[in-house]
């Protein structure tokens, strides 16, 4: 894990001959997304959930809250995105400053969606209600929260100079799970505040 | 001094293409909440937003095209 994020080199046991990195690259490439298609069946499976135990109904959530929660994803997406264009193309600076901003959106997402929407109108007590919106919000938060660690492990290798434009699959890796983060979110929100007619617990 | 030029342009194109993704996404998200509250929460318009949204990140953000490019040894 720690060679793959910070692109040091690596050997095949059998020969120990350095493999070209460009082989790594691609190989790199599509054991990250057999893992993220492995996660698909783990969302996948909640949502799922969501649509046997809730059907057409919903508990009344804090739309507001859904809304920005959302937006602030979003955006760190948008910031991600921003960070990795520019390690591929030089630019350590605004690579560094975008994953900043990233984490931090992040974490302002937890702090929303743990930190606020956890302390709403659902307990985890209240049943198919309760099970549902805290398995999926905590499993997306557990995410959320693997991707902050991940992003910020990414900017103290970057901040020490381990990336450039030619070598970054750290960075590429990182920004791939973040937007999986995105992508499940981009799922998760009309499940569970916009889908079916809205019930008053409690 | 051509060379860091070309590399500045190619670099100010993918930042403009993050924008307009980015532009999209927001688009995308506001006919979600838009949909939710005309439609009464219409599950099949919701999974196609999210589906075309999904495409958006997974093509422009994730760069799965990637997994099929060949590199250069």
């Amino acid at each position: 894990m720690s060679a793959a994020i910070t692109d040091t080199v690596t050997r095949t046991p059998e020969t120990h001959e350095e493999e070209p990195f460009s082989v790594r690259l691609e190989r790199n490439r599509l054991a990250l997304w057999l893992f993220i298609f492995s996660e698909l069946f783990l969302f996948g499976g909640l949502l799922a959930a969501r649509f046997y135990l809730w059907g057409g109904e919903r508990p009344e959530l804090n739309q507001v809250l859904g809304l920005i929660a959302t937006s602030i994803l979003l955006v760190s997406s948008f910031f991600m995105a921003r960070s990795e264009t520019a390690i591929a193309h030089g630019d350590r600076k605004a690579f560094l400053r975008n994953l900043l901003i990233t984490a931090a959106l992040g974490t302002l997402f937890l702090v929303g969606v743990v930190g606020v929407e956890w302390q709403g109108e659902v307990a985890p007590s209240d049943g198919k209600w309760g099970a549902i919106f805290f398995g999926m919000t905590g499993i997306h938060a557990l995410h959320v929260l693997s991707g902050v660690i991940f992003l910020l492990i990414v900017w103290n290798n970057g901040r020490k100079g381990h990336y450039s434009a030619e070598r970054h699959w750290g960075v590429e890796a990182c920004a791939i799970y973040w937007h999986f983060v995105d992508v499940a979110w981009v799922f998760f929100y009309p499940a569970l505040y916009l889908i079916g007619s809205p019930v008053h617990i409690g | 001094m051509e060379n860091q030029s070309a590399v500045e342009s190619k670099k100010q194109a993918a930042y403009r293409q993050g924008v307009y993704v980015f532009l999209g996404l927001v688009l995308l998200t506001a006919l979600e909440f838009g949909v939710a509250v005309w439609f009464d929460g219409a599950a099949v318009l919701l999974f196609i937003i999210a589906l075309l949204k999904t495409g958006l990140i997974v093509q422009y953000f994730m760069h799965i095209y990637r997994l099929w490019r060949e590199e250069e040894h």
